[in-house]
């Protein structure tokens, strides 16, 4: 148990050494699949995202006799692909995992708020995420992917997605002083304590996307989604940053 | 792309990537015209592209390597599992002149995974193509074929105490083995799949390091020892090498046969592919030759074979140095 040991009270240290409130480390790249309109690579500590994007493309669904009255804006279609040598147990993911089938579900809403979808009428835009290593932070790592590989294709958003999670230490009442709020929970820490994925788009925008799967305190909810924004800004904040480089180097002629 | 190293023979009215895009043939008939032939890419006929290895990126697996070919890029993880000796259903005689115990039991699976987006053609959603499920069988084909990985090496023995001093020395028997799993993601593809593929297997299998494994008479179960110390590399025999060559011909059922030029390119990249309707691959290891996989075509005579295998050994030698 990583935290329950008396050595987190002692120094404050995380078993990977980070304090409360210390991101991991965030690295990325952009236009890394020149046969895609948008892809990107993301690390969020171990864990690695590379997420296509393919569309706005001609929309393969309905016909046209009330389309009128159906809703006209594009759709957003995710696939997410777990390599075999993702996690710990080498384990291919039957096709229609529901676990799976769910973590699409929430980043296609997430994106569907998000994108300015009404100016591709009858399209689809279809994100790939390939899985490469887990270690934590999955849907915030996915978001935060496909945030990146939208930027690179293009399409136009009201904001940039940031995500991340947040855990709570003591898991009882009684340790309410003891009670920290740790931001960017890896492996070990999701599998030990409540935590949250949460992502905004900073500016005090508001929650886009919340998701609790774990009991949790309700004292500490409000803590945990504070934290949570503070730390979804932080992470627009270097997403911009690596946006903002990859631009530096396609105007300098260094990238295609 | 590299400039014209000469002026081509009639002046194009519209630009260079137009003509490349219009009429791909015509355009790599231009530049393999010039004297020296030379390739759109800039490259020589017989030059590799660069290529790049990364190794150990993957936390969790016990080996890995990034290749990078040229624009192809690719992924090689292997992870090791146990399989114990009384799950196998038909145990095999385990007998040491039993040459096909590795092909028998499935030590070795590789699996390549081609539609990822790496390319417009492989587009992700999709089955494995014919083309992702031919490469697999390839590589396994030569996994096993060129006898890298000795059945001793995966096997897990147990040597029971012996109880009395009158019984016989006790015999060690088999209780599991490792049983490698390959698997083989392609990020990007800008052609020659297969190379790209077995130089990450070849990275990746010469990284990996297997937890020292000992039976456990009591729990009946195989125990893996965590400390990194005992941690072993695998002990390869081999290190086959392998070059894929492209042949792009003029030959045109219209034309007189003699009046076709052709020529051999090494490592071609995707717009070579595509306008080339023959190939040939070459594994090779020291001072043997371990395959040659050619499947169609009228062109490569003899004397183009050989040179093609002079320039695998020429190959060999370069790889078998900056292998990890």
């Amino acid at each position: 148990m990583p935290l329950d040991t008396s050595t987190y009270s002692l120094a404050r240290l995380r078993l990977d050494g980070r304090r409360a409130h210390e991101l991991r480390r965030l690295s990325a790249s952009l236009h890394t699949q020149a046969a895609a309109d948008g892809s990107a690579y993301f690390e969020q500590g171990n864990t690695k995202v590379i997420c296509t994007v393919a569309g706005p493309s001609e929309s393969k669904r309905r016909g046209g006799a009330n389309s009128s009255e159906q809703n006209q804006d594009a759709t957003v279609e995710v696939e997410v692909n777990f390599a075999g040598f993702s996690g710990t147990d080498r384990r291919k993911r039957a096709r229609g995992d529901k676990r799976t089938a769910e973590l699409a579900h929430t980043i296609s809403s997430a994106f569907t708020s998000t994108l300015l979808l009404h100016l591709y009428p009858h399209s689809t835009i279809t994100l790939t995420l390939h899985v490469l290593s887990q270690s934590g932070s999955l849907l915030a790592t996915c978001l935060n992917a496909s945030t990146l590989a939208l930027i690179d294709a293009g399409i136009p958003m009201l904001a940039p997605l940031a995500a991340v999670t947040v855990a709570t230490t003591a898991a009882y009442a009684d340790n309410e002083e003891e009670a920290d709020v740790l931001l960017d929970v890896n492996e070990q820490e999701e599998v030990e304590l409540p935590f949250l994925t949460i992502a905004g788009t900073g500016e005090g925008e508001g929650v886009r996307v919340l998701v609790l799967e774990s009991r949790v305190q309700m004292g500490r909810l409000e803590g945990m989604i504070a934290v949570g924004l503070e730390g979804a800004r932080r992470v627009r904040g270097v997403l911009d940053g690596i946006v903002r480089e990859h631009g530096e180097r396609v105007l300098e002629g260094k990238v295609g | 792309m590299a400039a014209d190293p000469s002026p081509a023979p009639t002046s194009l009215s519209f630009p260079r990537s137009t003509f490349a895009k219009l009429t791909p043939g015509p355009f790599l008939h231009a530049h393999l015209k010039q004297n020296p032939p030379i390739r759109p890419s800039g490259r020589t006929l017989t030059q590799f592209r660069e290529q790049q290895i990364t190794t150990g990126s993957l936390t969790h697996s016990h080996g890995s390597a990034v290749v990078r070919l040229g624009d192809t890029t690719v992924v090689c993880s292997v992870q090791g599992e146990i399989l114990k000796a009384a799950d196998i259903p038909s145990p095999p005689d385990e007998s040491a002149d039993n040459e096909d115990l590795l092909e028998t039991l499935g030590l070795l699976v590789p699996n390549i995974e081609l539609s990822t987006g790496c390319s417009p053609a492989h587009l992700p959603g999709n089955p494995p193509s014919t083309l992702a499920q031919s490469l697999s069988w390839k590589v396994r084909t030569l996994l096993y074929g060129s006898e890298i990985v000795n059945p001793e090496d995966l096997q897990i023995m147990f040597t029971a105490p012996k109880i009395d001093e009158e019984d016989d020395a006790p015999v060690p028997e088999v209780k599991a083995y490792w049983t490698l799993y390959l698997d083989i993601m392609f990020i990007s593809l800008d052609g020659n799949p297969f190379d790209a593929a077995w130089l990450a297997v070849m990275a990746a299998l010469r990284t990996t390091r297997l937890p020292r494994a000992s039976w456990d008479a009591d729990r009946e179960a195989v125990v893996c020892s965590p400390a990194l110390e005992h941690y072993a590399h695998l002990t390869l025999h081999t290190t086959p090498v392998t070059a894929t060559f492209a042949v792009f011909s003029t030959a045109n059922p219209l034309k007189q046969r003699s009046e076709a030029e052709s020529w051999v390119l090494t490592d071609p990249d995707t717009s070579e592919e595509e306008v080339c309707r023959e190939a040939l691959t070459v594994t090779v290891d020291g001072k043997r030759v371990l395959g040659i996989d050619k499947a169609g075509g009228r062109v490569i005579g003899m004397e183009a074979v050989e040179e093609c295998v002079k320039l695998t050994f020429a190959r060999w030698k370069e790889v078998s140095t900056i292998l990890p």
